[in-house]
């Protein structure tokens, strides 16, 4: 006999439970929001659109945004290398494939879990406040809490390797750098690349608003022509931004492609 | 023969352009520090001096009146904050996932579906525009069309984070079992109704569970954007720094990592909830 009433699911009960909390986050927002703000509304939307449609495209101009460009990804590339070597050598120690303490994989991933939990511009605000406004100030605002998710997803792929290979090179009386340099990095080679590609993208996004704490690049450049109200010429960076992430995208997706074989 | 032929060339080319990287590395180190300074680099000791006085100054060293956090309302001051935006990263989540979920089955091409659909391509074009421009710019943008407050944090948080959810929603939507849904069209369901009852039940778990790991990002992304909006925790944070009310800085970021990990926490339980 079929039950009259079915229990709901836990996935009904999720479901329900965020669609409470988004109706209690509508409230309170609606509380904070007050009367209407000083915005420019449907007037500023349509110039806005308007500049989306015609960017500013004078050769000086363009040739000013592709130096932005340039600073913007030089700033995600000089992130990344920090972030890259810092993550990979706290995924090798959270992860315990060469050294398994259990106190070290703990703090590791204490560590980890603390440089993660900051946005890379709270950290650009704090690196400014501590040690004034440098260029490697924004680098570092970014390699520290990419280390960390770096290390963190990393980390979890090491430990998900097969075993059979590192187990028979152990029993071929193999080191234990030598069992993680021809056991287990040749495991992981492809998903580390091909997510340190898609970082590489969320680097160059970040790097692109450094101008937050005041550093150079096309955030800058876009913040520049906001405050004059010049759509157009604050579309042009922001273009380049998207050419930027989807020449890493396309990059990325390449690299995977030929390790994959 | 020739596969294999190609399949060294294209080694070889990678190998290159492995060799690349760290030419490139070099060059971008060459430009960040060519960019213009106004404090000490953090090569120089002087910049590091500069780093323990503002760390003993967060903990509240050579003040003349009380820390702040050593004040209860200066704790329950922030902690509303707080709760504001924890409510902000909930409604840019929400807004992000419903706004995916509506544009999602013009996006997406069902398995075995004819190629149909002139919106496929816009539709992509606008997720890309929209995951590919930060959420600070969005929001530097839209506070000039809704003024500053919390309209235009939600407003960025959403249109961003809609980029990706629905970048991934289409992945998910591809992948689907086509049947129910050709069921339904065949006993005479429009479009419409064929995704809502065919194709959405199959892809609700993986909804919730991207919307989720994208709540966790957009918390902390959440302050940095009310910092650009002048609302919530985020201006306060700015504020304070820019006083030099060191000291409340520390509640704040006590308050904004409790925050982070709270999320985690509950956005972690509530995955294990939509799994069972």
């Amino acid at each position: 006999m079929p039950a009259p009433f079915r229990r709901p699911g836990g996935r009904t009960i999720a479901g329900l439970l965020a669609a409470a909390a988004v109706g209690v986050a509508l409230l309170r927002l609606g509380a904070d929001a007050g009367p209407a703000g000083a915005g420019g509304g449907a007037q500023a939307l349509e110039r806005l659109v308007r500049g989306a449609l015609a960017p500013e495209r004078s050769p000086a101009y363009l040739l000013t945004v592709a130096a932005d460009a340039a600073v913007t990804a030089a700033y995600a590339v000089a992130a990344m290398s920090l972030a890259t070597v810092a993550g990979l050598v706290a995924a090798v120690i959270a992860s315990g494939v060469l050294l398994d303490r259990a106190w070290l994989r703990a703090g590791c991933r204490i560590v980890l879990a603390l440089t993660r939990s900051a946005h890379e511009l709270v950290w650009a605000l704090l690196f400014v406040a501590a040690m004034g406004l440098s260029p490697a100030a924004g680098v570092l605002a970014i390699a520290v809490p990419y280390a960390g998710v770096i290390g963190r997803v990393l980390g979890d792929r090491l430990r998900d390797v097969d075993p059979a290979p590192v187990r028979a090179l152990a029993a071929a009386g193999a080191s234990p750098l030598s069992r993680l340099f021809y056991g287990v990095v040749p495991q992981v080679a492809p998903d580390a690349l091909g997510y340190l590609a898609y970082r590489l993208e969320c680097a160059l996004r970040s790097a692109a608003v450094l101008s937050f704490v005041g550093l150079g690049g096309l955030g800058f450049r876009i913040e520049l022509a906001l405050r004059d109200l010049d759509y157009a010429r604050a579309w042009t960076p922001i273009y380049a931004t998207l050419l930027l992430v989807v020449l890493v995208d396309w990059l990325g997706a390449r690299t995977r492609r030929r390790f994959a074989r | 023969m020739r596969g294999a032929a190609v399949g060294a060339s294209s080694a070889r080319r990678t190998r290159a352009a492995l060799l690349l990287v760290p030419f490139a590395v070099g060059a971008a180190w060459a430009l960040v520090l060519a960019q213009p300074a106004a404090g000490p680099s953090p090569l120089e000791p002087a910049a590091w001096r500069r780093a323990w006085t503002f760390l003993s100054r967060l903990l509240g060293r050579g003040l003349a009146e009380e820390p702040a956090f050593a004040r209860p309302e200066v704790w329950a001051r922030m902690a509303d904050l707080a709760l504001g935006t924890l409510a902000m990263s909930v409604t840019g989540a929400a807004l992000a996932t419903l706004a995916a979920l509506l544009t999602v089955p013009l996006a997406a091409r069902a398995r075995e579906e004819p190629a149909r659909g002139a919106l496929r391509g816009p539709v992509r074009a606008c997720y890309v525009l929209a995951r590919s421009v930060p959420e600070i710019v969005w929001a530097l943008l839209l506070v000039l069309v809704s003024g500053p407050g919390p309209l235009a944090a939600a407003l960025a948080l959403g249109v961003h984070n809609a980029g990706v959810l629905g970048r991934l929603f289409t992945d998910v939507v591809e992948d689907v079992d086509p049947r129910p849904g050709r069921a339904l069209a065949t006993a005479g369901a429009g479009r419409v109704e064929a995704f809502w009852y065919g194709t959405f039940p199959q892809i609700l778990p993986q909804v919730l569970t991207f919307s989720l790991y994208r709540w966790e990002v957009i918390v902390r992304t959440t302050v940095v954007v009310e910092a650009v909006t002048g609302s919530g925790m985020g201006a306060a944070l700015r504020l304070a720094l820019s006083g030099r009310a060191f000291t409340t800085v520390t509640v704040i970021l006590a308050l904004y990592v409790a925050l982070v990990l709270l999320v985690d926490v509950l956005s972690g339980a509530l995955r294990t909830l939509a799994r069972a």
